[in-house]
């Protein structure tokens, strides 16, 4: 009985760290381990018993990988493929530039107040939800009444009909996403440089650096650990997209799904009239696992590189 | 935590079996239940905004009911917009209910019946719906049969569906037109021009992206391109979109909207509700109903008067416009019968549901008259969602012989070719899944004119066929034939 005694023994040890950690815990055992037997739908035809759920989840048909086959059976699985992959690289990218910059932008800001005002302005967005973002974007974009278009018409330019021109909203999409979720990224570099040892500035300062020099040799490789781990994280969610973003903003228009259809929208419409919940439960765990193989892949990658960095 | 100690893992389990377990099994039956003295409740779940006075008038519901069938009723809206997705959670997740509100086009009826939503009444209707079956036009409980069985209660109302063109008469008015030779989409052509000339910031044609024009054919499945011609061949499937009608409307819709009769944003907009508002627009396309310009003409507060686009049919999709079912797992099915009998047969209960309390949400003015009273706004239900519409009292305005020209639209009604018949997609539910993505990308667009059917329309056919329409359609096809070989 060593193992259990020590279990307790450990857990008195550490019962202030343990208490913190706990509602994190219970968080994820309900809300994402519990839900993970669920994911048994997949391979399910989902029919209703009128003995509760427990048991309609045991009685439905299994139907082995038929579920699936919706997702990759038209030629829109490449089209959703490629969209979703490509705009999530995208943002990961530009996303991890804009922000770092911006928080080093931030950081180098004397006056503090203001400071503050332009963190909080750019947090502001992050907070809206993707219907009302939906309809500022709208304000601009409307063909009669936008913005945009009276700006265009006023010097002269025949103005565009947005919603109707997929060449347009790669820029869009990409322009919109930053700008939602910028502030949310920077303020946590911020967080970050706010932690460097002010001394190290202080020795390459005496060293004769500038303030680029600083920023390329201190404050960039003293980021370099969070930067890996915030990426890392986000390549788990690539084969997610956000759904808000590619439905509500491009207002669900037909003509732009060669540019706007994603995994995620594809399932909503293809599925939201049927409601076949082991079809949608499938393209989820679909999501997941290439998510999850691609976490592996690519800590595996920055394990070769730099042991230090990877996430485990 | 190096090693995990099997006993903690073990109470751990247990205790997720436990919680599990508890949510699962929580009720058990009485004795003596379902009397006056000890009623049953049932929770019933139908569409519209939930109202502010709905737990008042449901205590007095309950007083009636108890003492009729010994069973009390909880109510629960869900609103409109959010009524199929939240049931079909709910539904699913086995959520205690004994009745609720499905139709065609909200919870869908037939797919969530296959699905095993709702219990088999075939036997209850004989039992304690006799009242039901009595009073119901018998195309139905006959029209709303799936795979064989009834698994829901139309409402008395409106059995055909007919498309009409409204008119804004104000604006029409302006124009010194009338409507008197419109009989087809291109009819409307002059009107719309002039309306272009003269009234200045009207709105020729108001849609939005769910419109469709006119054709004579029957949708196999409401909002997707299979579909059986109602007048001539009707024993194929063929896709809409190839037929020769669709593609001279879609051709005039083009026309419509280069000419700016149509907004150029109609592809993306979700409702009209302002434009009705506004009362600056001039045509649209609805489904009427018995006395409907009057209906239309007090909603929105100026006159609209409508001329028929097409005929009068009765189709799948209207004759289950509005129903009950009993839930699959509701503890007592045969109360759940005797109340959908008694909200069908008697007048009282049935007003009651629609207008809340007399004195408080309506006072009498007639025999079966009534007129709402300000408190009304407190309790204002959608009367065509909660059972037999013949019932309700008449309101001010509605001419004596109301239902009488209910029964008699009822009666001049088409039967559409396949009335009774239900695709069962479950064989095809993945290029189901596929085409319904086509068509979200390539209905709106063509149907709204946005974009010119010379280039686009054989595209999206292609892309149509490439998501596996022939397939659906070769399935459907099969169904069908059967289905009419069996009812011979």
């Amino acid at each position: 009985m060593k193992g259990l005694a020590g279990f307790f023994r450990d857990l008195g040890r550490n019962k202030a760290i343990l208490l913190m950690v706990l509602p994190g815990a219970l968080w994820f055992l309900i809300f994402s381990y519990i839900p993970m037997a669920g994911t048994i739908l997949a391979f399910k035809e989902y029919r209703i018993s009128r003995h509760g759920f427990l048991r309609s989840v045991l009685d439905s048909d299994w139907v082995g990988l038929s579920n699936f086959k919706f997702l990759f059976s038209t030629s829109d699985a490449w089209v959703i493929t490629r969209n979703t992959l490509l705009y999530n690289i995208v943002f990961i990218v530009l996303g991890l530039i804009a922000s770092v910059a911006m928080a080093i932008v931030l950081s180098e800001i004397v006056n503090k107040r203001l400071s503050k005002l332009y963190q909080t302005g750019m947090f502001l967005p992050y907070f809206l939800s993707w219907v009302i973002v939906g309809y500022f974007a709208f304000s601009f974009l409307s063909l009669d009444k936008g913005l945009l278009n009276q700006i265009l018409s006023s010097i002269g330019i025949d103005p565009v009909n947005w919603y109707n021109n997929p060449a347009y909203w790669p820029f869009i999409l990409v322009f919109i996403s930053l700008w939602k979720g910028i502030g949310y990224n920077s303020v946590v570099y911020l967080a970050s440089i706010m932690g460097i040892d002010r001394s190290l500035y202080e020795a390459a300062m005496i060293d004769g650096a500038n303030k680029w020099q600083q920023i390329r040799n201190v404050t960039i490789p003293m980021l370099k650990p969070l930067m890996t781990i915030l990426t890392l994280l986000a390549i788990g969610k690539i084969f997610y997209a956000d759904f808000g973003l590619f439905y509500q903003v491009p207002r669900d228009s037909g003509t732009l799904y060669s540019v706007t259809n994603v995994i995620d929208t594809y399932v909503y419409r293809g599925l939201k009239t049927t409601g076949e919940f082991g079809m949608v439960t499938a393209a989820g765990l679909y999501q997941s696992f290439v998510g999850f193989t691609l976490v592996l892949l690519s800590n595996w990658v920055v394990r070769r590189f730099d042991k230090d960095n990877s996430l485990f | 935590m190096k090693k995990r100690s099997p006993k903690a893992m073990g109470a751990i389990a247990l205790i997720l079996t436990a919680a599990l377990t508890v949510t699962a099994c929580g009720k058990s039956g009485g004795a003596a239940e379902g009397t006056a003295e000890k009623p049953v409740n049932l929770i019933w779940y139908t569409i519209g905004v939930p109202q502010k006075d709905t737990d008042k008038v449901m205590a007095e519901v309950n007083k009636y009911t108890a003492e009729k069938i010994g069973a009390t009723v909880t109510l629960k809206q869900i609103d409109f917009g959010d009524y199929s997705q939240k049931m079909g959670v709910m539904t699913a997740s086995g959520e205690p209910m004994d009745i609720l509100f499905t139709s065609s086009w909200a919870f869908d009826y037939v797919q969530n019946a296959r699905k095993g939503a709702f219990y088999k009444i075939d036997d209850l209707l004989k039992s304690d719906g006799k009242g039901i079956v009595d009073t119901l036009d018998p195309a139905f409980l006959e029209g709303s049969k799936v795979d064989g069985h009834n698994y829901g209660i139309p409402a008395n109302k409106e059995l055909p569906a007919q498309t009409v063109y409204r008119f804004n008469k104000q604006n029409l008015d302006k124009l010194g037109l009338d409507f008197k030779n419109v009989k087809t989409l291109e009819d409307l052509e002059p009107i719309l021009k002039a309306n272009k000339e003269k009234n200045q910031g009207v709105l020729g044609l108001k849609m939005d992206n769910n419109f469709t024009p006119f054709v004579p054919y029957d949708y196999i499945i409401q909002g997707l391109p299979m579909a059986v011609a109602l007048d001539g061949d009707n024993s194929k499937i063929v896709n809409v979109l190839d037929t020769p009608e669709m593609k001279q409307a879609l051709t005039t819709m083009h026309s419509y909207y280069k000419a700016g009769y149509i907004s150029p944003e109609a592809a993306t907009t979700t409702s009209t509700n302002d434009v009705e508002k506004t009362g600056k627009w001039l045509i649209d396309l609805a489904t009427t109903q018995p006395l409907a310009d009057n209906t239309w003409s007090a909603s929105l507060g100026y006159p609209i008067e409508s001329t028929p686009a097409g005929p009068s049919i009765i189709y799948n999709w209207s004759v289950m416009g509005s129903m009950q079912a009993i839930s699959a797992n509701s503890e007592y099915p045969e109360k759940a019968m005797q109340f959908l009998n008694l909200l069908n047969t008697d007048a009282k209960l049935r007003n009651m549901v629609d207008s809340g309390i007399e004195g408080t949400h309506y006072k009498m003015t007639g025999d079966n008259r009534m007129e709402n009273l300000p408190e009304a706004k407190n309790y204002d239900m959608p009367t065509f969602s909660l059972g037999n519409v013949m019932l309700t009292y008449l309101n001010p305005g509605d001419p004596d012989n109301k239902w009488d020209e209910f029964k008699k639209f009822n009666d001049e009604g088409k039967n559409a070719p396949t009335l009774g018949f239900n695709f069962d997609t479950s064989k095809v539910a993945n290029e189901i899944a596929a085409l319904q993505n086509v068509k979200a990308e390539v209905w709106a667009p063509l149907m709204t004119g946005t974009v010119d059917p010379a280039g686009y329309l054989p595209r999206a056919n292609e892309k149509l066929k490439a998501a596996g329409l022939d397939k659906i359609i070769a399935e459907a096809q099969a169904q069908l034939d059967a289905w009419k070989a069996s009812n011979k």
